[in-house]
């Protein structure tokens, strides 16, 4: 395994997860560039064939360091890339109810309605048992309802 | 509807020029369309490491590279631009000598000798197995010479295809023996193998 081989296989989903947990290109390309970085500087991946589970918790914390450290609103205008179009509710509803979750529900969230990922997965990138991330998922989605209707 | 290439491409790009600033990367690979096909290339801190046929390379060289180099192998066109215009410039037939260094310190000493020796065999000459074994001190080792020449990192640069066997005919090539067939009638502005095959010299 090498770098370049890590990069090809996983940019495109690392990157667009990325984009869904920040909403925004200029987070989303740091979240990027620095979960690689953090790959490449701690290499080797913990265990072989488990190089996809270790990016996505690499890049969950980033997500979720930087949620912390600032607490700023960002343009939603990109969130456009990954959400899809539904009747009776604009993009930018969702992207900003999705934005409005603490870091931590927001990448359950994410994981589970967007990316479709089983709760075991998600539970492995956000190191909680499978049933505290049934409930993050859960929790998240009421404040997600409530904030659209 | 957008797409993420774009975007995707920017931030990787970023992000290779980050991960060489901080020192983490040895070695940059690319893929160039040849008239032999799409071909594998990747150079390194001491020069080229591989020309592959293929636009995948081979999980074996991949290795080798690693064992010397470490995983800090990445795409990187950058790295390869001088090889590539070197190889585009040769198959224009506008270039006779490569001047790229190349790294054959992950090979075996017995390799480095024979690809060596190889690389002495001038544009447009054949030479044998037997002649390339004797130069590298051993003309009894014809046979592990065509071995070495067969797992040759560095076709094209390292002119392999220069060696054939002692009765004319062309022997092996890891590229396919109509690649090496098209490089020799490239190199000798012939539009087809001769008649009775190529003669060799400095036997």
């Amino acid at each position: 395994m090498t770098f370049g081989r890590l990069i090809e296989v996983h940019e495109r989903e690392i990157f667009a997860y990325a984009l869904r947990l920040t909403g925004n290109r200029a987070d989303a390309d740091d979240i990027f560039q620095e979960t690689f970085l953090a790959a490449f500087r701690a290499w080797p991946p913990p265990r072989s064939g488990n190089e996809r589970a270790w990016l996505y918790k690499i890049a969950t914390n980033k997500a979720i360091d930087r949620a912390r450290r600032a607490k700023r609103t960002a343009p939603l205008a990109d969130l456009r890339l990954a959400a899809p179009e539904r009747d009776g509710v604009t993009v930018a509803d969702l992207a900003a109810a999705v934005r409005a979750l603490p870091a931590g529900q927001r990448a359950a969230f994410v994981l589970r309605k967007v990316e479709g990922r089983s709760y075991a997965e998600i539970a492995d990138v956000l190191e909680c048992s499978a049933a505290a991330a049934r409930s993050r998922v859960a929790e998240a989605t009421k404040k997600v309802k409530e904030k659209m209707t | 509807m957008t797409t993420l290439s774009p975007l995707l491409d920017e931030a990787r790009a970023q992000l290779l020029a980050r991960a060489d600033r901080e020192g983490l990367i040895a070695v940059g690979y690319g893929v160039m369309d040849s008239p032999l096909g799409p071909l594998w290339v990747a150079v390194g801190p001491r020069g080229v490491l591989a020309v592959h046929y293929g636009a995948r390379p081979d999980e074996r060289e991949l290795a080798r590279i690693t064992r010397a180099y470490g995983p800090g192998v990445v795409p990187d066109r950058r790295r390869c631009d001088r090889l590539l215009a070197e190889l585009d410039e040769y198959f224009a037939g506008r270039r006779r000598r490569f001047e790229v260094e190349v790294d054959l310190s992950p090979l075996t000493p017995f390799q480095r000798r024979i690809l060596t020796a190889t690389a002495r065999v001038a544009y447009g000459e054949v030479t044998t197995y037997r002649d390339v074994a004797r130069k590298a001190g051993n003309e009894q080792a014809s046979r592990a010479a065509g071995s070495a020449l067969g797992a040759n990192p560095i076709p094209i640069v390292v002119p392999c295809h220069r060696v054939i066997a002692t009765d004319g005919s062309l022997g092996g090539y890891a590229g396919g023996l109509p690649a090496k067939r098209r490089l020799l009638t490239l190199e000798r502005g012939e539009s087809s193998v001769p008649a009775g095959g190529w003669a060799p010299s400095g036997r």
